[in-house]
Parts: structure tokens; C-alpha cells; sequence
């Protein structure tokens, strides 16, 4: 309430000194107009939150003045002054839109209260504000995810129905190649012409499916659906979904993940769109000329992942204490880096530093909501003017609870190996 | 080295493939009957002597998984193996649990379909030639053989 901006509007210049000097005891600090035009005149340069205002001035009176505050600014809460004996003024003043209204002699308690008061009534209209806002943003954003759900719907229909159709013309044509090889047409005339246009029939049905697949891949449902994965291929089809960008931008690409890191057991369509998010930012942040690296790495549960290093995360104790093994995934880039004051905010909703058209601030909040629902940990460290490292930490075999234990028989997943 | 045909039944409701995949099966030597639905699939199991199924999963009518559950039930030493869309891999984890011996996202490769079905065809060898044992075991102890 301290930074509260009041303004005191009287005609008598020892009252507003008295009024001013309490207040300030109290920590509040007022602005002076001594009549309704001074009040309004230092109102257009600052906005003020309470004006405290004498009805009975000479020249515009309190309740013109009142009218005046009401029209032009309508977040300002009015606390009128008004004479022991004209009570009416203070109710034509409520009904005119002030706050309340005291009567003169003014006790200061009485006073602090009502300002109080209005204050809070501000506030509260802020809050809602600000929560309609929300909820606005938040409906654009449903819109646009329900739009892409809608589109994903008729492209995986579409990949699916011309699926069946290549599946045919891809038997036709093995078929049609087996027979050229039976003895019986060993002299068949022009044979390798045959050959030749089985061959470019059988190559374009491979790209066809190619293109199919990888549709029906991008636009994956989106409930969770947990499934075995190579992470250096995780790796490399993310990095081929954000290439354009990456070439038009000079920007290098460094890929550092070992073989070794393997397959893991998680929602490879959601650890994707977290991979995408991460790499756009650093896109974002990084000049041409820059670096942008990517790697992955097994953490045995004892070895402290290099990026937490720094201090103890509940994360890595549960895994100790579990006893999984988990991989580790960074992005690192070369760009601007984020402030210290900003380092707690990247993770809320809406935070952005990005324009509006560019960034909706909603990238690393639901990365980090969907790296915690697959178990594990998203950090970052970064330094300004050098760069950014976020650094995911999964465990290898993610078990939610409708995957009961006897599902992940080692032996059952390797053949369901992707 | 003459090759043993695998006694394979093929079911898809798309005609066309059936027709096309029998037809490139039998010329590797294969012994393929064609099934266009479920039904068929399970009428054709009772009559004839078969190895391995390949069985779409998406079909009208009976889905390839109730049919699956059913094979599994009525002839359990069959194999089959199952086509399924691409990113339907819930359904195919699902088959797995249910005892299919595998499962090939559609459209297929022809060395990977080889490759499977002759895994299924040798599973269902070996186990066919351990329940012969055990038979033979049971037979030889009631006949009194020798201990
Ligand atoms: N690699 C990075 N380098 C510098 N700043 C980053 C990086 N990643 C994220 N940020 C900061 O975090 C903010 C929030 O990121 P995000 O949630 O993805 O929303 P958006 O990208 O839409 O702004 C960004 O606006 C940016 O200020
Ligand atoms: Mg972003």
C-alpha cells in the first residue's frame, strides 16, 4: 500500500499540510491541488489511484470535479470531503461514482480506513483484470491447439487411406520383379526395361511412405502414449524439423549424442515437441555465426549429471534412491543468454521477452510440465553474453501407473523395438 | 535345397492386397490362402492346416485384434503376425500382450515380412516338435518302456 498514488484536493492550504503530514507518518505519501482545476491539470500528467476530494471549493466545486475524475479516469476511486451539515453532497457523490464520502472534521483513521478501502477495491479490479487476460490468452492458445488437432485428424485419415493403396502397389510390384527373375522369362525381350520401371515404381512408393509416416508421426494424438525410443534418432528428427531456420540463420548445428545413450522409454512425440521448444529458443537467442549444441549422455544414478553439479536437486536423490539408470539431454547455445532476474520466470506461464507476434511464453512452461510428467528434470544455467545450457534429465524406463510392472519384460520391448 | 512351403493365411478386407501379397508370397515358394474377413479367417483355421497368419488389424466387422484373441484361443499354436497402421503402436502393443508373434507396420518391407515369418514358422516348429516329445514320453511310460 506504500506506493499507493493519492492525491489531496482541498482549498485550504493548512488542512492538506495537516492531512499530508499524518499520512506521511503513516507512509503514505499525498500530491497537493489546492482547486478542481489544479486537481485535474496534475491528473492528465500523473495518474493518481485515490483522489481525496473537498466538495465545497471555490470555483469548480468537488462534486464537478468528481464528474470530471469519473469520465476520464475510471480505475481513479474518489474519497469525498464534505461538511458536517451537508450530508446530501455525499450521497449525490456515491451516486456520481466516488468511493464514500467523509464528513469534515476528518479523523485520520477514518481516513486511512477508506483509503484502504479504495485500494483494495482497486486491486481487486486489477486481479480480475489481469485473470481475464489470462484466460483470454489461454483460449487463443486453445484455439490454435484444437486447430492443429483438427488438421492432424484429417492428415493422419488421409496418410492412413493412402497407406492401403501403396501397400498394394508396393506388393504388385515385388511380385512383378519375382517374376522376372523365373527361368521361363530369362529371354524375355526388353526384360531390363521392365526392370528398370519396377525399380522407379518401387523407389517412389518407399517415398510415399516415407512421406506418410513421418504425418503420421508429426501429428501423433496427443495422449500420452509411451513407447521404446532411440535417442539419437530423437535427436536427429528434431534437428531435421527446425533446419530451415537453422540454415537461413547461420547457425551450426553440433550433434554430440553417443550410441551408447541408447533407447529409452517415454512419450516420443511430447519429448519432440520439448526438444523443438528447446532448440527454437536457442535459435531465438543465438546470432548467425553461433553455435548450437546437442547432446546426450547415460547417467548412472551414482554420477552427478554436470549440470546439476551445482547443488543438490531432489530429482537426483530420488534416483539414487531408486536406483534408475537415466539419460541426460542438453542444448547448449552460444546466444545471448538470460539474466539472473529472468532465470526464475522462464519456466511461468506467458513469460516472454519476445515480441507479442513472436513469443507466446508458453514454450518452457509446458516443456518443463511434460518433462515432469515423464519423470524427470529440466534445468538451466546461463551466463549473459555467453550463452545457455538447458539440460533434461529422464529416467530410462518411465512406468506410469497404468503400465503395471509385468509389461516391461525386457525381451517384450526389444521386439517391439522401433 | 528343395524349401518346406509355410502354410501362411493372409486377411485383409482389401482384396486387392491379399490377391497381390498371396501372390508374391507363393512365388517365393510359400503356400498362401487368402481371407477377407475375420470370419472367414477363423472358418478357413477349422478346415485347413496352417503355419502363420498375417492379419490387418484394421478390418470392418471383426477387428483384427478380437480375431487375434480368438486364434489364440481355438488353435493356440498358430503364429500370427499383425499389419497395423503406422502410429498405432498401442494396438500393436496390445496384440503382443495377446500372443502375436509379431507385428509390421503397413505398408510393409518384404525382407522384414520374410524375416518374421520365418521366426514364426520355426517357433511353431519347435513347439510342435516339443509337444511330439512329451508325448512320446507319456506314450513310452504307459506302454512300460524303460525308466
Ligand atoms: N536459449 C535461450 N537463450 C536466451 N533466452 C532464453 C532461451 N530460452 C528461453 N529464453 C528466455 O525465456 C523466455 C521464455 O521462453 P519460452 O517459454 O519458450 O517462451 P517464448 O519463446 O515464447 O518467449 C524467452 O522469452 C527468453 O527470454
Ligand atoms: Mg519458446
Amino acid at each position: 500500500m506504500e506506493n499507493i498514488r493519492l492525491l489531496l484536493v482541498d482549498d485550504e492550504e493548512d488542512f492538506r499540510n495537516i492531512i499530508a503530514r499524518r499520512l506521511k507518518k503513516r507512509g503514505l505519501s499525498a500530491e497537493q491541488a489546492g482547486n478542481g482545476e489544479e486537481c485535474l491539470a496534475m491528473l492528465e500528467k500523473n495518474q493518481a489511484d485515490v483522489v481525496i476530494l473537498d466538495v465545497k471549493m471555490p470555483g469548480m466545486d468537488g462534486l464537478e470535479v468528481l464528474h470530471h475524475i469519473k469520465k476520464k479516469y475510471q480505475k481513479t476511486e474518489v474519497i469525498l470531503l464534505t461538511a458536517h451539515s451537508s450530508t446530501p453532497d455525499g450521497v449525490e457523490g456515491i451516486k456520481a461514482g466516488a468511493f464514500d464520502y467523509l464528513t469534515k472534521p476528518v479523523e485520520l483513521e477514518h481516513l486511512l480506513e477508506k483509503i484502504k478501502q479504495a485500494y483494495e477495491k482497486i486491486q481487486r479490479l486489477e486481479d480480475k483484470e489481469k485473470e481475464a487476460e489470462f484466460r483470454e490468452k489461454m483460449e487463443q492458445q486453445m484455439i490454435v491447439t484444437e486447430r492443429l488437432a483438427s488438421l492432424g485428424t484429417l492428415a493422419t485419415g488421409v496418410a492412413h487411406e493412402i497407406n492401403n493403396p501403396l501397400a498394394i502397389i508396393k506388393e504388385a510390384t515385388g511380385w512383378m520383379e519375382l517374376l522376372l527373375k523365373k527361368e521361363e522369362l530369362a529371354e524375355m525381350p526388353r526384360k531390363a526395361d521392365f526392370e528398370k520401371g519396377l525399380g522407379k515404381i518401387e523407389k517412389s512408393v518407399e517415398r510415399a511412405r516415407r512421406i506418410t509416416h513421418q504425418l503420421l508421426d508429426f501429428v501423433q494424438k496427443h495422449d500420452s502414449a509411451l513407447s521404446e525410443i532411440n535417442l539419437e534418432e530423437l535427436v536427429e528428427e528434431s534437428v531435421r524439423l527446425i533446419n530451415r531456420e537453422v540454415v537461413n540463420k547461420d547457425i551450426e548445428i553440433v550433434r554430440k549424442t553417443k550410441p551408447s545413450a541408447g533407447n529409452i522409454w517415454t512419450d516420443p512425440y511430447r519429448l519432440r515437441q520439448v526438444l523443438i521448444n528447446l532448440l527454437n529458443n536457442a535459435i531465438h537467442a543465438t546470432s548467425p555465426g553461433g553455435k548450437i549444441t546437442i547432446s546426450s549422455s547415460v547417467l548412472s544414478h551414482f554420477q552427478a549429471p554436470a549440470c546439476l553439479r551445482s547443488q543438490a536437486s531432489p530429482a537426483r536423490e530420488q534416483r539414487k534412491n531408486n536406483s534408475t539408470e537415466a539419460v541426460e539431454l542438453r542444448v547448449e547455445d552460444t546466444g545471448q543468454g538470460i539474466p539472473k532476474e529472468n532465470l526464475k520466470k522462464i519456466f511461468e506461464p506467458f513469460f516472454s521477452t519476445k515480441s507479442p507476434g513472436k513469443g507466446t511464453g508458453l514454450g518452457l512452461f509446458v516443456s518443463q510440465g511434460i518433462i515432469n510428467k515423464l519423470g524427470g528434470n529440466i534445468e538451466v544455467e546461463s551466463e549473459v553474453g555467453k550463452g545457455t545450457v538447458f539440460c533434461i534429465t529422464l529416467p530410462r524406463y518411465h512406468k506410469t501407473e497404468e503400465e503395471p510392472e509385468k509389461n516391461s519384460r525386457p525381451d517384450f520391448w526389444k521386439k517391439l523395438g522401433l | 535345397m528343395i524349401k518346406i512351403p509355410t502354410k501362411i493365411l493372409v486377411v485383409d478386407d482389401e482384396k486387392d492386397f491379399v490377391e497381390m501379397l498371396s501372390l508374391r508370397l507363393n512365388e517365393t515358394g510359400e503356400k498362401v490362402t487368402p481371407a477377407y474377413s475375420g470370419k472367414e479367417c477363423l472358418d478357413l483355421l477349422e478346415k485347413d492346416n496352417i503355419d502363420v497368419v498375417i492379419l490387418d488389424i484394421k478390418m470392418p466387422g471383426m477387428d483384427g485384434i478380437e480375431v487375434l484373441k480368438e486364434i489364440k484361443k481355438r488353435f493356440p499354436l498358430i503364429e500370427v503376425i499383425m499389419l497395423t497402421g503406422h502410429g498405432t503402436t498401442e494396438t500393436a502393443v496390445e496384440g503382443m500382450k495377446l500372443g502375436a508373434f509379431d507385428y509390421l507396420l503397413k505398408p510393409a518391407d518384404f525382407d522384414d515380412l520374410s524375416e518374421k515369418l520365418e521366426g514364426a514358422r520355426k517357433k511353431k516348429d519347435e513347439q510342435e516338435e516339443r509337444i511330439r516329445k512329451a508325448e512320446a514320453k507319456l506314450l513310452s511310460r504307459k506302454t512300460g518302456g524303460v525308466f
